[in-house]
């Protein structure tokens, strides 16, 4: 057993850490975040330059040919500045499905100009909001919630039911009868809903493998988790940081036990919701069965983070009030990814089922 | 990364498995109570068959008797013993105090006490805390008195664990007035059977004895005893309390998991289970004593490594401490009008193990540092937070 990355992961953390520093300050994720359409194109191509878009595809199609816990620590280090970008429905999610189901025309189509950040695929996966049905004429209508960044999407993975069977196509967001309508969060990301009004589909758009959503879907939850570490992580930092240098009543309020034991309780929340996060992630990355570990983790660092964020607040007093202050920001961005692949209450059921509780 | 076991770790845990397998638990008088910590209670007997087996010992050197077994050996052990709900409950303490002896023990010392340990024979309680000396262990008034070759050893200790059926314990003294604050102290371990010791029992809240009080009259122990420098042993009681955190509470998750599997089966009998509530609190839990493992874990490969460990122990340890609460308080719900029947009674579910439990779990945030203290430390020691102002 090792907890420690590797020198190559190593790298990698530094690397990321070294470029979101510079090209991702507070100030430029501050002002994608509260523009309700931002996206840093700029950004996004730059991080496709140093290969993350691609880490998870192969380099006979234009991957960077990384692992899937190369992708978790990078996630822990855009979680820590809250980067902008659809980087886990696109990079991850709609990657993963490609990988896994795609046919090797779509593969061969998208995969590349994904990875070299060219093109953006967003996915509407989840069931909940859902209506999206293929008619008997294999038109496509309803809708679906929840969709990531489908204003800069070039393309969409939904599912559909199709005669009581679920389906899933890859979708151009530009086909004639897609619209897309901001869903307005409070947080940072950019959810829409997607409306289908008799969209043609043809056998090309239809993925290789219908059940491939399960497995993309649990991926997509431990980039989830790994962002959400890596944000909670930066509030305790940020938290002990103002805990030493905040004074009042003549010493810094650090010095008191009921900071102290906050700031105790903070340690705890992020160490026991990483080590749940590594261990799941490399379970999943030996290819070992990994839901119900995938499941517990983001289940339990979505309590975990959130209540890290929430306790930060305490910590920092009025000033993290203010919208100026990152604190918000970096809570938000748990708050959208406790809910995103999966909220507590569906992992949780997940784990019920696993540790052998009857229904 | 890497978060599997190695052939050897799971061959020892398959040999393990298949000892608890031809030995069936209720083989093995106990002698003591079971507190709860997951290590089940007190049996010399089965302590015996542990030492029989070479694993007492097996993580020693080859020159006072060991196999030179690689630590994770130990943390198998722990493992596949909690989940069984074995009753080891003296093995974490003997493996500390065989290991301060090998580490800066007398001839004496070596000689007479680590093979009676290696075969389960010797067990130890803790001579630290004394009425007036809890939470700030420095405030303790028991003196050692140097007389020639020997000390006079004379003070009240309590709260120590097994001291009534263990054979030794480890005193803990003031050797010097003078020193400063954390100079002066020494550490020593005494035979049970030496004159002058009064040994009582405690009675605690669950009706049963696990704590006793030790009454030292003029207890006179030859310096060969001593454990360590004379003048050291606060750092001895710190490297102590240090690894009793993680050595006394590492198998608490694998105990944990063994109590919620029990309540799984219990909530599937009685149709619970399809409560959504209870399915929810009960992943919940599941997903918690996973991190909890973890924790241990993490600091377990810190320990093997030889990397510094400023808060990982006290973090583990409380949170152990405080998630068996929470289990004891979710399997209590469960049980619902059936929860306060306590062990013995004929309709007791489970045994009465979890109305026990919910007893004993009371005790843990308590023992071996409290809470509070710890997340102190955690704090200041490990977050690098200002130290509250001490009393000189």
């Amino acid at each position: 057993m090792d907890f420690r990355p590797s020198s190559a992961q190593q790298l990698l953390i530094s690397t990321a850490r070294e470029f979101l520093r510079k090209e991702c300050p507070p100030e430029r994720a501050q002002q994608i975040a509260l523009d309700p359409l931002g996206f840093d194109e700029a950004l996004w191509r730059r991080m496709a330059e140093l290969g993350w878009q691609g880490l998870l595809v192969p380099a006979d199609l234009g991957g960077s040919d990384g692992s899937l816990l190369d992708v978790i620590l990078l996630m822990e280090e855009m979680g820590r500045v809250g980067a902008p970008g659809p980087f886990v429905p696109s990079a991850v999610v709609a990657t993963s499905l490609l990988l896994a189901a795609g046919s090797a025309d779509q593969k061969k189509r998208w995969l590349p100009t994904m990875a070299a950040g060219e093109r953006i695929v967003s996915v509407a996966l989840a069931e909940t909001g859902n209506t999206l049905e293929i008619d008997r004429h294999g038109r496509l209508n309803g809708r679906a919630l929840f969709v990531e960044a489908a204003h800069v999407a070039d393309a969409l993975i939904v599912a559909a039911r199709d005669d009581g069977a679920r389906r899933l196509a890859l979708l151009p967001a530009d086909r004639p009868g897609v619209t897309r309508q901001p869903q307005e969060t409070i947080g940072p990301e950019k959810l829409f809903e997607v409306t289908c009004d008799a969209v043609s589909l043809t056998a090309a758009d239809i993925l290789d493998r219908q059940d491939a959503g399960f497995e993309a879907f649990q991926v997509g939850a431990l980039a989830r988790t790994a962002e959400m570490v890596g944000a909670a992580q930066r509030v305790l930092e940020l938290a002990v940081e103002h805990a030493k240098t905040r004074v009042q009543g003549g010493r810094p309020i650090g010095g008191h036990q009921a900071i102290q034991h906050a700031c105790a309780d903070l340690v705890r929340d992020v160490d026991a919701s990483r080590g749940l996060l590594y261990a799941a992630a490399w379970k999943a990355s030996e290819g070992e069965p990994a839901a119900a570990d995938i499941a517990m983790a983001k289940a339990y660092a979505s309590e975990a983070c959130l209540a890290v964020a929430r306790r930060g607040h305490q910590i920092f007093g009025a000033i993290g009030y203010c919208e100026e202050h990152p604190l918000h920001l970096l809570h938000k961005r748990i708050l959208a990814a406790s809910v995103d692949c999966g909220d507590v209450a569906q992992h949780l059921e997940h784990v019920a089922h696993a540790i052998g509780l009857n229904a | 990364m890497e978060f599997g076991f190695s052939p050897a770790e799971q061959a020892f845990a398959e040999e393990v498995r298949a000892f608890l397998r031809a030995n069936p638990l209720d083989r093995f008088a106990l002698d003591g109570m079971d507190a709860g910590y997951g290590s089940g209670a007190h049996s010399r007997a089965f302590m015996k068959a542990l030492g029989e087996r070479g694993w007492i010992s097996m993580c020693w050197p080859e020159a006072f008797g060991g196999q030179t077994k690689p630590m994770f050996f130990k943390l198998v052990l722990f493992e596949e013993l909690a989940l069984a709900g074995a009753p080891f409950g003296p093995l974490a303490g003997s493996w500390q105090t065989a290991d301060a002896i090998i580490d800066y023990g007398s001839e004496r010392l070596r000689r007479d006490v680590l093979p009676a340990v290696a075969r389960g024979e010797a067990t130890f309680w803790q001579g630290y805390s004394e009425p007036d000396a809890g939470s700030d262990l420095l405030a303790l008034k028991t003196e050692a008195r140097r007389d020639g070759n020997d000390y006079v050893i004379r003070g009240h200790k309590i709260w120590s664990s097994h001291a009534g059926i263990a054979t030794h314990g480890l005193v803990f003294t003031r050797t010097s007035r003078e020193a400063r604050r954390s100079r002066g102290f020494s550490m020593f371990v005494v035979p049970n059977s030496t004159p002058g010791m009064d040994i009582r029992p405690i009675r605690s809240l669950t009706g049963g004895v696990y704590h006793y009080e030790v009454f030292l009259d003029d207890v006179r122990v030859p310096e060969e005893l001593r454990l360590g420098p004379e003048g050291e042993g606060f750092q001895a009681l710190l490297n102590g309390l240090d690894s009793d955190r993680f050595w006394g509470r590492f198998y608490k998750a694998p105990a944990l998991e063994r109590v919620l599997r029990r309540l799984v089966d219990h909530a599937n009998a009685t149709g619970a289970s399809r409560d959504a509530g209870v399915r929810r609190r009960m992943a919940s839990m599941a997903a918690e004593i996973a991190a909890l493992r973890f924790l241990f874990y993490r600091a377990a490969c810190l320990l093997r490594d030889g990397a510094p460990i400023t808060y990982e122990t006290a973090v583990a340890k409380v949170y152990a401490d405080e998630l068996g609460q929470k289990l004891a308080r979710l399997g209590m719900d469960l049980l619902g009008p059936w929860a306060p029947l306590r062990a013995g009674s004929r309709e007791a579910p489970l045994g009465g193990d979890i109305s026990h439990a919910y007893l004993t779990s009371l005790g843990h945030t308590i023992a071996g540092g409290t809470a509070e203290v710890l997340r102190t430390t955690v704090a200041v020691r490990g977050l690098g937070l200002p130290a509250e102002p001490r009393r000189a």
